[in-house]
């Protein structure tokens, strides 16, 4: 069990950091691949760090890319989380529901998941034949995380799960 | 009342909310249903997404709920190749001593 905690705090501690790079290159001059590397690593780390505190083995959980689709799913139903972030139960359950795709956007930009597609580390190449590497990719996500309704409420519960996870999951 | 009537209701009352909340919910599964210390719930539902594997996440207890709850959710498909020992339970985990819950179960 000290272990598992061990794991937990180190991969909590690296989602933090993550996700302050993501934060440091959401200027302007940053190319969007690396503000979307440095999200898709915060938000996959803050899954492992709930998950790794249950019981699935930690050969699955390092290998794992899927562990933050599944964290927003269920933690749509998670009673503490009301509190927190005072909405009733329903009201939980739908807001959390219409973050889901976006969620599953991100999970999807890890290379082992984008299937060959965009992802925003290692070059792909397209059905025309083109090669096209991350910095050259336009990333539409980018845009729709930042200006609907449902990307910004996803990127500030990200923030608020890593900022006050010690007293939400510990 | 005692500790595992505690318990039970817990569990019990945690699964009516899930099933309330989640329409497309198909059954929970109690997973060692005698473990005293914590809550452990399998949710099959056809709109997660497959992982291919079960994974269990943490979640502290709380005043509302006294037990720590270990929760997982795969689809139907996922569900019967656990059955079949092609998908395994997170470490710990048997199908011994567990209780199959149903909408139609919790609603009677």
């Amino acid at each position: 069990m000290i272990d598992r905690q061990s794991w937990q705090t180190a991969f909590l501690k690296q989602a933090r950091v993550d996700w302050e790079a993501y934060q440091r290159t959401r200027q302007a001059s940053w190319p969007e691949c690396h503000r979307l590397l440095f999200l898709q690593m915060a938000s996959e780390k803050l899954g492992k760090a709930l998950l790794v505190a249950g019981h699935s083995s930690l050969e699955k959980i390092t290998q794992t890319h899927a562990a933050f689709v599944k964290f927003v799913q269920i933690a749509g139903n998670h009673r503490k989380l009301q509190k927190a972030l005072g909405m009733n139960k329903s009201q939980q359950r739908a807001q959390f529901k219409t973050l889901l795709p976006f969620a599953y956007k991100i999970e999807l930009l890890a290379p082992a998941l984008s299937q060959h597609g965009p992802n925003p580390e290692y070059p792909w190449k397209e059905t025309s034949g083109n090669i096209l590497a991350p910095a050259d990719y336009p990333f539409p996500l980018i845009k729709r995380l930042r200006h609907t309704p449902q990307g910004i409420q996803l990127l500030k519960y990200i923030e608020i799960f890593l900022n006050r996870f010690e007293a939400l999951f510990m | 009342m005692s500790q595992n009537h505690n318990l039970v209701s817990a569990a019990e009352d945690l699964i009516q909310e899930h099933f309330e909340l989640e329409p497309s919910l198909e059954k929970v599964i109690w997973i060692n249903s005698d473990k005293t210390a914590e809550i452990r719930l399998l949710e099959i539902t056809p709109e997660t997404f497959p992982a291919g594997e079960v994974l269990s996440y943490y979640f502290p207890p709380d005043d509302e709920l006294p037990y720590a709850t270990i929760l997982a959710q795969i689809t139907p498909e996922e569900w019967q190749k656990v059955l079949r020992k092609e998908i395994s339970l997170p470490e710990g985990w048997t199908l011994e001593n567990h209780k199959v819950y149903s909408r139609n179960l919790v609603a009677a």
